[in-house]
């Protein structure tokens, strides 16, 4: 083949993503249905740890995939989907809690008592324990926010203090004072309720 | 290394129940179908600009062209067409010509002609009602001035209410005399 055989073949060549436009898109969202599959229940449990409604919740992860759905052509730039994710549905968790009003420990209480498992507990044992998951989330809301989110997100197994850096955005060793300093706190105030009582 | 904070959770100061409460809350399951409602509110949401196929009768799979020299000869027919397409229109078009201009003759100079020696006809209006000038105004004009030089003026005496009584009396009696 001649040079100038060579550039018109160049020249005129049609790529293949060309002829086949549907592949990408295909590709995408069977990206995002195992995204979806993968990791809806992760999102939703960070969710419900900090709005502890579960309508509230799944309105946070679908909101979160919507979210994703919009960028999903960024989807192959991500390294970590997981973190990202988290980091997205955890902002959305943010903006609600900013907009609603401060949620009564009475919703908490009533919340707790539908969601919380059975164990073979009574009725009134079953109460008696979401009253006091209340107080104590009660006294977690009482944290200052920085103290707060770090403490919350450090009750997930699958979330290392790598990740909570990566989620909040802050470096591991602020993560790491912002947890001490979380839980000094939270033992002061359940030791003042307790002796209060 | 990366440290998990879940570990250090139970050796930190929170109380067990608080602990407790944090790993109940974090461990709770999603609820039945979490994954079916996303999957369907991601289906129905809108998507961003789409671009249509083509038919499949026009892909442009279709016009694919193997040969070398054909392809040369499609290009060469490309722009052939588009080099003479090209030519035809700036061939028709035609160029700007100056501006057209109108002449107008020339107006005798002024300099030549008879001048109006600076009178300026003023346009003809209505006569209107003509006031007659009596008689005597003319003779009073004639009259000389007094050794003031103003001319004396005589106001024309009306006649006393007392006269012009005895007056009419004298009218009403005379016929019955």
């Amino acid at each position: 083949m001649s040079a100038s055989q060579a550039i018109y073949a160049g020249w005129m060549e049609i790529p293949r993503s060309a002829m086949v436009p549907e592949a990408p898109e295909r590709a995408q969202e069977d990206a995002l249905a195992a995204l979806v599959h993968q990791y809806a229940s992760t999102l939703y449990r960070v969710a419900f740890s900090a709005l502890r409604n579960a309508h509230d919740a799944e309105d946070a992860v679908q909101e979160a995939f919507l979210r994703v759905l919009r960028h999903r052509d960024a989807l192959g730039e991500v390294r970590n989907h997981r973190v990202w994710l988290i980091r997205i549905v955890w902002n959305i968790v943010l903006d609600r809690k900013r907009r609603a009003k401060t949620r009564p420990e009475t919703d908490d209480v009533a919340e707790l008592a539908r969601v919380l498992p059975a164990n073979g507990l009574s009725a009134e044992q079953r109460a008696a324990a979401a009253q006091h998951h209340a107080h104590v989330l009660g006294c977690v809301e009482k944290l200052p926010a920085k103290e707060r989110q770090v403490l919350q997100l450090s009750a997930f197994d699958e979330l290392s203090s790598v990740e909570i850096a990566a989620v909040l955005g802050i470096t591991e060793s602020s993560v790491r004072s912002r947890l001490f300093r979380a839980r000094n706190l939270m033992a002061g105030l359940l030791n003042h309720a307790r002796s209060l009582r | 290394m990366i440290s998990n904070p879940h570990d250090s959770f139970t050796q930190g100061a929170v109380p067990g129940s608080a602990e407790e409460t944090l790993l109940l809350i974090a461990s709770l399951p999603a609820p039945n179908g979490l994954e079916e409602r996303v999957e369907a509110v991601l289906r129905s949401a809108p998507r961003g600009g789409q671009v249509l196929p083509w038919p499949k009768t026009f892909r442009p799979a279709s016009f694919h062209i193997d040969r070398p020299w054909l392809r040369v000869a499609a290009a060469a027919a490309i722009a052939f067409v588009v080099v003479g397409g090209g030519w035809g229109v700036y061939s028709r078009v035609e160029r700007q010509q100056a501006a057209k201009v109108i002449v107008v003759p020339a107006r005798p100079a002024a300099t030549g002609g008879f001048s109006n020696a600076g009178a300026i006809r003023t346009p003809q209006t209505l006569n209107g009602p003509v006031l007659a000038q009596p008689a005597d105004a003319s003779s009073a004009a004639n009259r000389p001035a007094d050794a003031t030089g103003k001319r004396s003026i005589k106001k024309k005496r009306r006649p006393a209410p007392a006269a012009k009584a005895r007056n009419s009396a004298a009218a009403t009696v005379a016929p019955g005399k």
